[in-house]
């Protein structure tokens, strides 16, 4: 359920990012929302690592196929991607907008590098240029991971299969007749 | 004893997850237009959706542009703030109208201009990776008949090529994308060479490749199509933006600023079928005698 919920929103940020052109002041340019998914995946404590590896993959795939890059580069990417955010988790506390909005910053700049070398090893054509948009790139992602960042949680929060079981997900407590809870 | 197994089991899923990737991954570098059963079924799901999307996100433009007219107006003057506002608002739509008419007529224009058989597909995304210029256009009609290698072009000149095609959806390969490659030509001086995209550049832009020393291109020099690989002949291609001169080696090294805006396409046409080949018999035909308009050609 949560992965479900998961990757529809990753589908709805990727659909977003690929029509977000209409609005962006900086063309050519904009923000890796599906690698915010898939750090969020990474970071939480509440996703293993293979199911954050299963659903960064399948929003890799789903990446590839939204922008037309050869089949697989964003799945393996965004696989990754995935265990760098789990390795950062293990070692640094990411917390607070500053923390967040660099991790997006620096996960941004590693994802360009590693599509950019795969790229140039599926097409030979494309070589390892490309990079001067990674900074930028880097940017807007940073900008955009906090708030994306939040959204996830507030999900995971709302759809915790553990919780879910005792019932804690719930919005409001039950009351009886009409009491607040003390 | 049971956290060591889960352990192992988590790791032998991720290694697996990692190992799918890299055959999906070898597989489209072996045949990168392949769209498999999968695929087609989540680009169906996706291409309506991108396409609303799309379509909202220019309405939203729209309107954002016409709030930004009233508060301008409303500093101006306050009385005739509404009424100036409903008549911007109605030159806005009208010109917003006029300028989709002319496109359509230009569009039009262009279909009747190349004798190829060809479709028009509206565009529904572009660039979604700055590292892969793709964009995504969507048919009213005519689906089954794209096919990969379809020349794509607008009244302002080459866009690229269909690169991936999914029922009524198709990629198209940017000319501005390193993996393009298109035969050109630059009139003026008759020299002939490879479009190809420019990694590494922020903005669109594009190389001739294999251009030869000896036809000098200079700066503002037009670039075409030669008519060879499915394109039209003479179709613009760009403008010769920068030429580096090296005395060094047996090609000039020309960058190209394509004449299309990709930033700001919507509509395209798809050159689903290369003009047909002249008649050698039709000239014979009309010397000889016969009836009805003939005899008037």
């Amino acid at each position: 359920m949560r992965s479900v919920a998961t990757l529809l929103i990753a589908l709805f940020l990727l659909l977003l990012q690929s029509t977000v052109l209409e609005f962006a002041p900086v063309h050519m340019v904009t923000p890796a929302l599906g690698l915010i998914v898939v750090l969020h995946l990474g970071l939480s404590e509440k996703w293993t690592a293979s199911s954050a590896a299963l659903v960064a993959f399948a929003t890799g795939y789903l990446f590839d196929l939204v922008s037309g890059a050869p089949r697989g580069v964003h799945a393996f990417v965004f696989v990754l991607m995935s265990l760098f955010a789990r390795a950062v988790a293990a070692r640094l506390a990411v917390r607070g907008l500053v923390f967040k909005a660099a991790t997006s910053f620096m996960a941004s700049l590693v994802a360009a590098v590693l599509v950019v070398v795969i790229r140039a090893q599926v097409s030979h054509e494309g070589g390892y240029g490309g990079l001067r948009q990674a900074p930028f790139e880097a940017l807007l992602t940073g900008l955009f991971g906090p708030p994306v960042l939040w959204l996830l949680a507030r999900v995971d929060g709302r759809l915790d299969p553990a919780r879910l079981r005792v019932g804690l997900a719930r919005r409001k407590p039950r009351t009886l007749g009409g009491l607040p809870p003390r | 004893m049971n956290t060591l197994r889960q352990k192992i089991r988590e790791a032998l899923i991720v290694a697996g997850t990692i190992l799918v990737a890299l055959l999906v991954l070898r597989q489209s570098s072996r045949n990168p237009g392949e769209v498999s059963t999968l695929d087609r079924g989540i680009l169906t799901v996706i291409t309506p959706a991108q396409s609303l999307l799309s379509s909202v996100a220019r309405g939203i433009g729209g309107f954002a542009g016409r709030y930004m007219d009233l508060v301008h107006v409303r500093a101006e003057n306050e009385s005739l703030r509404s009424d100036n506002s409903r008549l911007r608002a109605e030159l806005f739509e009208a010109k917003r109208a006029a300028a989709e008419s002319l496109r359509y007529q230009r569009m039009l224009g262009l279909r009747d201009a190349v004798s190829a058989e060809t479709l028009v597909a509206r565009v529904v995304a572009i660039d979604a990776s700055p590292y892969f210029r793709v964009a995504r256009v969507q048919l009213d009609r005519g689906e089954g008949m794209v096919k990969r290698g379809m020349p794509v072009l607008t009244p302002e000149g080459v866009v690229g090529r269909v690169n991936r095609v999914a029922g009524d959806s198709s990629d198209i390969l940017l000319s501005v994308d390193p993996r393009s490659a298109i035969d050109v030509i630059i009139p003026r001086t008759g020299g002939r060479g490879i479009l190809k995209g420019k990694p590494g550049e922020n903005g669109y832009r594009a190389a001739v490749e294999y251009l030869m020393h000896g036809e000098q291109a200079k700066q503002g020099d037009v670039v075409v199509t030669t008519g060879l690989g499915g394109f039209p002949r003479d179709v613009p291609v760009g403008k010769v933006s920068r030429v580096v001169k090296s005395p060094a080696g047996l090609y000039q090294e020309v960058e190209v600023t394509p004449d299309v805006d990709f930033a700001r396409l919507s509509e395209v046409l798809v050159v689903v079928a290369p003009a047909p080949t002249p008649d050698p018999e039709v000239g014979k035909k009309a010397l000889a005698p016969s009836r009805g308009l003939a005899v008037y050609k």
